[in-house]
């Protein structure tokens, strides 16, 4: 009851201030008055009757402010009037606001937004229950698939009867999951609907691959170990996010039947929002099935081959169990397995028996091969965040010391007159925690709109499909930390000088007025302003180094022409075709295709550049077999005839592989200079044989040579490669993974536009159930490649402009500050004789001196970290001294320009009106 | 201006307050004349103090506040002891006997 009362009088007060102040007024004046009366009726004179009540009673306006003090609102009420005094100085102060906040902003923002994606990438753990409890199988990510009964460094890979042995066996784990190191798409189609086929990204899971993640259906139920046995019937679980967008939440697509590439499926539930499964993908799987349901889909499949090794494991240990005594444990389990296979092994897997080993490490963030993917770059993004957040913070300080300078002069007033130092630094107190309030907010808008720029640039989704699990809100420990960090610069050096001023003795302070500090406190700026120049060297050359790297890369001659070709993208396997139907499938699609008008030519590959190859060992016909430590791996891609006529990769000598090539003619393959140089030093290969087996080295004969080109990857030329007819193929071979080419590659007429439309139609017209996986130009595929790079040296760019134009904001700062203290100085110089020039130059040498400091210190910073950046990036010269030369450059100039305007004024300066202005 | 109002007891201003007044409802001056004059001097009350203590009162709802015309026709609060009053001003005043008694005991044992 009295607290409510307590709260209305308060709010009362604080509402209507002004009457309440009328009526305590009106209560103490009543007050003196009678006291007053009651003296003079005792014959005083009314004067000395008010000084004794003044005497016995106190002040007035000292009871008066007892009064207020006393109430709990007059604290709100301070703080009211300090927010809104400092709101109006800072009003009033545009420039300095406007600086502050902005480079809060973007310190925070980017920060923040670089930080939660190394959040999500990197630290991040599964949403599964108690991911600590996970390990998995494999210190590093080794995709995707090994053969044989020995692995080099350690078995991280396992064939399913390994996976059976180990999950029957060990003791200290209370469950043991498998899935496939490869993704995998499935061509979906819900039965009874008369919709095209869509692909879809799609997993063989063990069946207490729930169980052990501790996932639970969000509808329906998971698969169980009864899904997971052959013969068992077929059932999917469906991604949340599939059923959402897709089918709208539909609760009859639970128990409805779904054809995976051309194979009944029934779905019977759907997975809980937020699971992506077992690692971070750019693509996470819409569909969970059974792992014996794999030789059911796959006509190549690999369940039941038992050197076969393509599945990773991840496993949940025993509450309290110690992971070293089960690694122990599977240690000697392999060993007891791979024993149970000597007689299968080769003598190089027999040899390298007893080097056979594994490693557990902890599961929790799942498979990280997304995680090694982007270490490097996301490491060179922190280390640059962090230069930026550093920047901000000295860049704040500045401008907050020279507000503080300002006001040294007005504290030493309130300090003379009495003021107390708590409520003299109550105000720039509340001026840090506004300026540091607007600059969080806005660094959280930029945070989001950061983020999620750099999710769309570095993870691109193609359309239809999930996109990448990593949510575009800031994570919110970065977030906070950045801003504390902030918060902290702001406040410590918003209030330290002011703290300062409160120490120093206010008579001497206003005695002195402004000559005798002249050069005091300036040492912390000028320390501050050499550091910001360093940092923003470093950060310019990196720009440098990383634009001029990528330049080199957009230049580069890739060895095949992108103008006017078109990639499409499928699978025959999600269509559900057997090797011995392609032959007819792709000559169907060639010629439906290049029936299209405005197609000039069409060709089918297995992978189309830039990206995939497959590796081969070659033998050569004639040469002795290469010894075990001798490389003689090569990459090789299937190809229909005229394909390097579509991609346009020149041939050297010879032919490219041609329509002459059929099944019944000799087998041929083309080569590029590289290959030739590797297998055939000082011989013509036009002619000669190779294999890539070691008892066929006449398998094939090399017709042609093409020029080096850049399939693989954009950074460096390829290596030795080989091009095989697909014509010639062995289509009796069931499971053969090269047999299925994923490319469409379309040479265009010049000037005919193609739409996505005419080459759906024309797929679809081939076979309707053939799902397409993505129709793009060459160019976009090849630009793909390079989104990571331009996002970095982008990137780096922005944050190298931003820390130039702060590091020039400092410098600005600084010496416009001092030529403002140094105004009688100059004009004494100037009554002296000193021209104009002089006083430039003089102003001048003081900025350069500070700039020439922070070269000294970041020229040398600057080459170790280009060292770092050339460890981390290919194709990187650390010791490309353009870079810092242009940076340094750049630098010179900016701090030129900002403290030009300085010294103008100085120089400006009439000499009479400087001796009158101390 | 030494502050006499230091020499009372912590916290027994309120209740002098409130024993004013029980007799009589009455403003600021009025209070700090009567406690003054019923205390023979000995108690001084400072504006600052009294006037806090009102706040306080006010806000515990054991007094309420009216503005009146005086005597001399002019306005003034009048202060009065609400119901709520009247019992702390009982219990507190049972309180202060009995503390009083015990120290007085205390003080004549030696």
């Amino acid at each position: 009851m009295s607290v409510l009362r307590n709260i209305a009088d308060g709010l009362r007060f604080l509402f209507r201030k002004e009457q309440v102040s009328r009526e305590l007024d009106e209560e103490l004046n009543g007050f003196l008055e009678m006291a007053v009366d009651e003296k003079v009726k005792q014959g005083m004179s009314r004067k000395d009757a008010l000084r004794a009540v003044r005497l016995e009673r106190g002040s007035l306006d000292v009871a008066k402010e007892i009064v207020w003090s006393a109430r709990w609102e007059s604290f709100v009420g301070n703080l009211l009037w300090d927010t809104r005094h400092a709101l109006r100085r800072l009003r009033m102060a545009p420039a300095f606001t406007s600086a502050t906040v902005l480079t809060l902003a973007l310190g925070i923002g980017a920060t923040t937004s670089i930080f939660t994606l190394v959040h999500a990438v990197m630290l991040k753990s599964l949403p599964v229950a108690n991911p600590s409890e996970l390990y998995r199988l494999g210190r590093e990510s080794r995709c995707c698939y090994t053969g044989g009964y020995s692995q080099e460094k350690e078995f991280s890979l396992v064939s399913y009867e390994l996976y059976k042995y180990f999950r029957d066996n060990t003791k200290g784990l209370s469950e043991l999951a498998a899935f496939p190191a490869p993704e995998q798409l499935f061509g979906v189609r819900r039965t009874g609907k008369s919709e095209a086929a869509q692909s879809y990204p799609g997993e063989f899971v063990s069946g207490n691959y729930f169980s052990m993640f501790g996932i639970r259906a969000y509808a329906g139920r998971a698969l169980t170990d009864t899904d997971d046995q052959p013969n068992a019937p077929p059932v999917a679980v469906m991604s949340y996010r599939l059923w959402q967008e897709r089918y709208a939440s539909d609760r009859s697509v639970i128990g409805s039947v779904f054809n995976l590439n051309d194979k009944p499926f029934t779905v019977v539930g759907i997975a809980p929002p937020g699971f992506f499964g077992d690692s971070l993908r750019n693509t996470p799987p819409d569909f969970f099935l059974p792992l014996n349901s794999e030789p059911y889909v796959q006509s190549d499949a690999d369940l039941n081959k038992v050197d076969t090794h393509w599945l990773e494991l991840i496993g949940r240990i025993q509450p309290g169990a110690n992971p070293s005594s089960i690694e122990a444990e599977m240690r000697v389990e392999l060993k007891q397995w791979l024993r149970s296979h000597w007689s299968d092994m080769s003598a190089n897997d027999r040899a390298r028996f007893p080097e056979q080993t594994l490693y557990l490490t902890r599961g929790g963030a799942g498979i990280s091969t997304m995680r090694e993917q982007y270490e490097h770059w996301l490491l060179i993004l922190m280390m640059v965040s962090g230069f930026v957040l550093l920047i901000v913070c000295a860049n704040v300080a500045n401008l907050m010391l020279v507000r503080g300078m300002e006001r040294r002069r007005q504290i030493s007033l309130s300090m003379a007159l009495g003021a107390q130092t708590f409520r003299i630094l109550r105000q720039p107190l509340t001026e840090s925690l506004l300026l540091s309030s607007f600059g969080g907010a806005a660094g959280l808008a930029i945070a989001f709109a950061c983020t999620r720029l750099i999710l769309r640039f570095t993870f691109p989704t193609l359309a239809g499909f999930a996109s990448v699990p990593i949510s575009a809100s800031p994570s919110m420990p970065v977030m906070v930390f950045a801003f504390v960090v902030s918060l902290l610069t702001g406040v410590a050096f918003g209030v330290g000088p002011a703290w300062m001023a409160t120490r120093v003795d206010p008579i001497e302070a206003l005695h002195g007025s402004g000559r005798s500090t002249a050069r005091e406190g300036s040492l912390p700026r000028k320390t501050l302003v050499v550091f910001q120049a360093a940092l923003s060297l470093v950060l310019l050359s990196a720009a440098g180094l990383l634009t001029a790297a990528l330049q080199k890369l957009e230049n580069n001659d890739l060895g095949f022409a992108q103008d006017r070709r078109i990639v499409v993208n499928s699978d025959p396997r999600l269509g559900g075709y057997r090797s011995d139907q392609l032959p007819t499938l792709y000559r169907r699609i060639h010629d439906s295709i290049a029936s299209i008008p405005g197609v000039s030519s069409v060709a089918l590959c297995q992978y189309s550049p830039v990206g995939y190859g497959w590796g081969a060992g070659v033998w050569v016909d004639g040469h002795p077999a290469p010894g075990p430590n001798d490389d003689n791996s090569a990459a090789w891609d299937r190809v229909s005839a005229g394909y390097l006529d579509v991609i346009g990769t020149p041939i050297v000598r010879g032919r490219g592989i041609s329509e002459e090539d059929t099944a019944s003619s000799r087998k041929v393959a083309v080569i590029n200079e590289a290959f030739s140089r590797k297998f055939f030093q000082n011989e013509d290969p036009i002619g000669k044989h190779f294999g890539t087996e070691a008892d066929n080295s006449r398998r094939y004969e090399v017709v042609g040579i093409t020029k080096g080109a850049r399939y693989l990857t954009l950074d460096r030329p390829d290596g030795a490669f080989f091009l095989l007819a697909e014509a010639q193929a062995d289509y009796s071979q069931t499971n053969l993974g090269s047999l299925f080419l994923h490319d469409i590659v379309i040479l265009t007429r010049p000037g005919a536009s193609l739409s996505d439309a005419q080459v759906r139609q024309a797929m679809a017209s081939v076979d309707p159930s053939l799902p397409i996986i993505s129709i793009r130009t060459l160019k976009e595929k090849v630009a793909t490649q390079l989104t990571q790079q331009q996002l970095i040296a982008r990137l780096t760019s922005l944050f190298g402009i931003l820390s130039l134009v702060l590091a020039s904001i400092g410098l600005y700062g600084i010496t416009a500050y001092n030529v403002g203290r140094r105004t009688g100085e100059i004009g004494v110089r100037m009554a002296l004789g000193a021209g104009r020039g002089q006083v430039v130059r003089l102003v001048l040498r003081g900025a350069f001196l500070l700039i020439a400091f922070g070269l000294i210190l970041g020229i040398p910073l600057s080459l170790a970290a280009n060292r770092v950046l050339s460890s981390q990036l290919y194709g990187l010269n650390p010791y490309d001294a353009l870079p810092i030369a242009i940076a340094v450059a750049v630098l010179g100039l900016f701090g030129f320009i900002a403290t030009l305007v300085p010294a103008q004024r100085a120089s400006s300066v009439s000499p009479a009106e400087a001796l009158r202005s101390e | 201006m030494t502050d006499q109002s230091s020499d009372l007891v912590q916290g027994t201003l309120d209740m002098l307050i409130l024993k004013t007044l029980a007799l009589e409802p009455m403003h600021g001056y009025g209070v700090a004349a009567r406690i003054e004059q019923m205390s023979g001097g000995i108690f001084r009350v400072n504006a600052g103090s009294l006037f806090v203590a009102f706040e306080r009162l006010l806000r515990a709802g054991t007094i309420k506040g009216e503005w009146k015309t005086t005597e001399n026709s002019r306005r003034a609060k009048y202060y009065s002891l609400t119901e709520r009053g009247r019992k702390r001003l009982e219990s507190e005043t049972r309180e202060w006997t009995k503390q009083v008694a015990a120290i007085a005991r205390i003080l004549e044992a030696s």
